[in-house]
């Protein structure tokens, strides 16, 4: 690929992938990624950000950014990932090369607790109202506890542990003596 | 106020003629799109109450509840999922996830209802307007949250396998383990229908933490003898998992293996409880096979002083006798049994009661008997040519090459069975190179052996007729035996009854062979038992009476194993050992102190 070979040569960029004819990925470093965006906008004629999303890989510590831009003269998707730690997470932001980046990266920050300094409307709620826990999407974040937390349970809810009800029903008196 | 909201209803005039924009009454009601996520739907029937929905449902919006009409048997708690609206969130996780596909959502999302607990209900348990909806929300094709297959277990190949006695099954790796544990759903629904009632949901968990000392733990609290069943237990289990609803079952039994596979025989004793101190009562256990070892070993935690008497020269009963190395090597067996004597089991061998040593004895020396002799004596044919030379029992073939002793079976050999001593027989009979036939009455599927044995044999080239009744043998005239044999035709018995082989007349055919061997089963030889006792124990068609404390009818004696329990198998045996355990200990301490 010529836009990936003329990136390598400027920028950090690695693992050039071929998803389909008509759409690629390659990885770009945290220092560089804005840079490599901007490039892909301005040189190369990406001047579409299709998403801007975050995918938490836990047992990696990282989380995975992803820009995805599209080329409306040659009909290419490029998926230029960036990755990062997963602790005090920040990432520049590119609301000056698209305004609507805005959103996404307000999203990002409210249900994955990435930061992007200086990007517009950062802090105002986007989905959640009032939320306090860690950011919901992370994958350490606990559901079900939030609920058992949140939600009192409603008079008269019982379960069975199948286990203990089939000892009960099909073998009582050998459960007595185990 | 301002000009505008003076003049504003009048704006409003204007559109007065217009067509409205809205609906008109009554508003139709729009179906929801074809795989909407609306109210759920569960195939009762279908549905095993495995819990796994619950388990799943980030909301807790799920509690398994008892279903009038459904009752907990085996494979199917009996429970069912009720569900909360109050807290779905219609994620459908419960969908993707049921084991058995009966989850499903129906594509109606309006419900009206004045009550708040009417949002609370039993898919499928109580009838609801969408129950018989064809549209809504199903596990889409190729998404899967639960891995179908299982992971393969490396063996070896059937030509290498006739060729020795190598153990066949070559265990899991730390991945393979790792990864087959991983599909394990944890319901326990396997535990009720192991004889022993082992926590298996349990033990896969210490495999999935790769904590083995944790798995062995678990593992010996109900199964003192797990090197061995780790092997070549009947895995009544896999039969109920919930997971051959959607594919293959856990292999459960490999699993337990593998966790025994890690640990050393050496490192037991700083994993395992210890014995309590001695109490200065002292138990008999007459034979060493799974039943009596069992009991020794939870007898001897308890702080019993255990003597063990067995009349073979080495212990394991027919662990080691009845099943050949290419399934259990004797190293394995004797794994479990070194254990149980480091614990300060004495076992005597070569002692034979009844002939060494009186039963009387037994019963005025020690303070209470286990015995579990298990079925020595082998059923004969009843078929004319019994006695000539080359008619031989399975037990005794396998025996001999247990002793090391290379069996005179010749080049051909026919098997006349269709259970594990059969296939075992004529599996051993390949490995000493003869061609085999195995002869059963009835059709494949009555076959009482565990599947892989029936698999395994084909697949090492014995060859399998079935339906097939032994009619006489005479000498053979290139080889040492005929045997002829009819046909049979299966003959329906009514309901619940298995069919019957009948022989078909005039179907009769003949194999020329030099051994045949009868497994056909074996029954209990009790003459070791005085009469004065005898008399008090209760027989029924051939097996010893036992009460749920495995306690016969002199309060002294226990009974347990082959010999008092129609299961037959060594799992069943071990539990039997088990419950005899703990029906002596209260026994001995409720009625002997006072
Ligand atoms: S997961 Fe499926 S089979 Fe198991 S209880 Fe729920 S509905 Fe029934
Ligand atoms: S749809 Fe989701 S929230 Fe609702 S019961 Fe199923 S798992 Fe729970």
């Amino acid at each position: 690929m010529t836009e990936f070979n003329e990136l390598s040569r400027q920028f950090q960029v690695s693992d050039l992938v071929e998803q389909r004819a008509d759409l690629h990925f390659i990885t770009a470093s945290k220092e560089h990624a804005v840079a490599v965006v901007s490039a892909l906008k301005e040189r190369y004629g990406y001047t579409h950000l299709v998403f801007f999303t975050v995918v938490d890989h836990l047992e990696k510590n990282e989380f995975h950014l992803t820009y995805m831009l599209h080329n409306y003269e040659k009909h290419h998707d490029m998926g230029v990932v960036v990755k990062i730690a997963r602790e005090n997470v920040q990432m520049e932001s590119i609301h000056h090369l698209w305004p609507a980046a805005a959103t996404y990266q307000q999203e990002m920050r409210e249900m994955y607790g990435v930061e992007f300094p200086g990007s517009p409307g950062l802090y105002e709620n986007f989905a959640l109202e009032g939320w306090e826990d860690i950011p919901p999407m992370r994958r350490d974040f606990d559901t079900k506890e939030y609920s058992d937390k949140t939600y009192y349970p409603r008079p008269g809810r019982e379960s069975h542990d199948p286990r203990e009800y089939m000892k009960e029903n099909l073998y009582p008196s050998e459960a007595e003596t185990w | 106020m301002s000009l505008k909201d003076i003049i504003a209803p009048f704006s409003v005039w204007k559109r007065a003629l217009e067509k409205p924009y809205t609906n008109r009454k009554p508003i139709e009601t729009r179906p929801g799109a074809d795989r909407y996520r609306g109210f759920h739907q569960n195939a009762i029937d279908q549905c095993i109450g495995c819990g796994t929905c619950e388990e799943i449902c980030q909301n807790n919006a799920i509690d398994l509840v008892p279903l009038e009409g459904k009752t907990s048997s085996h494979g199917d708690s009996g429970l069912r999922p009720k569900i909360d609206y109050g807290r779905c969130c219609w994620c459908a996780l419960c969908v993707d996830i049921c084991p058995t596909g009966s989850l499903g959502m129906s594509n109606e999302y309006i419900w009206i209802t004045t009550d708040p607990e009417d949002f609370r209900f039993i898919p499928g348990g109580e009838t609801k307007p969408w129950d018989d909806r064809a549209e809504g929300y199903r596990r889409a094709e190729g998404y899967d949250l639960l891995e179908a297959e299982r992971v393969e277990m490396p063996m070896l190949s059937f030509e290498e396998s006739q060729k020795s006695f190598i153990e066949m099954v070559q265990g899991y790796s730390k991945e393979q383990a790792m990864e087959e544990a991983d599909r394990c759903v944890a319901c326990g629904i396997c535990i009720a229908t192991c004889p022993a009632h082992m926590d298996v949901p349990a033990y896969i968990e210490a495999i999935r933490n790769d904590d083995m000392g944790e798995g062995l733990k678990i593992v010996y609290n109900a199964n003192p003898l797990p090197a061995s069943c780790g092997r070549v237990c009947s895995h009544a289990c896999e039969y109920v998992c919930a997971m051959k609803h959607k594919g293959e079952a856990i292999s459960i039994r490999w699993l337990k293996r593998y966790i025994i596979d890690q640990i050393y025989l050496g490192d037991y004793k700083e994993i395992l409880k210890s014995a309590d101190e001695s109490n200065g009562k002292k138990i008999a256990v007459i034979g060493s096979g799974p039943g009596g070892l069992s009991a020794a070993y939870y007898l001897r935690l308890l702080g019993y002083e255990i003597t063990v008497f067995d009349a073979n020269e080495k212990a394991g009963g027919m662990l080691r006798y009845g099943i050949p190395e290419y399934r259990l090597p004797y190293e394995q067996v004797e794994k479990d049994v070194e254990y149980i004597r480091q614990l300060g089991v004495t076992i005597n061998q070569d002692l034979k009661i009844g002939v060494d040593r009186d039963f009387k004895t037994l019963y005025d020396e020690y303070d209470a008997i286990f015995f579990s002799t298990g079925l020595k004596d082998p059923y004969g044919l009843e078929i004319a040519g019994e006695d000539l030379p080359g008619v031989q029992s399975g037990l005794d073939i396998l025996d001999e090459v247990t002793k090391g002793k290379t069996p005179d079976i010749g080049k051909s050999v026919v098997v006349v069975g269709g259970g594990n001593v059969a296939m075992d027989a004529a599996r051993t009979s390949r490995r000493y190179g003869a061609e085999v036939t195995i002869l059963y009455r009835r059709r494949e599927v009555d076959m009482p052996a565990d599947e892989e044995e029936i698999h395994e044999s084909q697949g090492e080239g014995c060859k399998l007729v079935t339906q097939a009744i032994p009619l006489r043998v005479e000498k053979g005239d290139s080889t040492r035996l005929k045997l002829f044999f009819g046909m049979a035709e299966m003959v329906d018995q009514g309901e619940g009854q298995r069919p019957k082989p009948v022989l078909i007349e005039g179907s009769e055919e003949v194999i020329e062979c030099d051994t045949v061997i009868t497994a056909i089963g074996q029954e209990a030889d009790y003459s070791f038992i005085p009469e004065e006792i005898g008399k008090n124990l209760v027989f029924n068609r051939g097996m010893v009476q036992i009460n749920e404390f495995r306690q016969t009818g002199d309060s002294k004696i226990f009974a347990g194993g082959d010999i008092a329990n129609r299961k037959r198998d060594a799992i069943s045996a071990i539990a039997d050992g088990h419950s005899a355990a703990k029906g002596i200990d209260i026994y001995l301490t409720n009625f002997k102190d006072k």
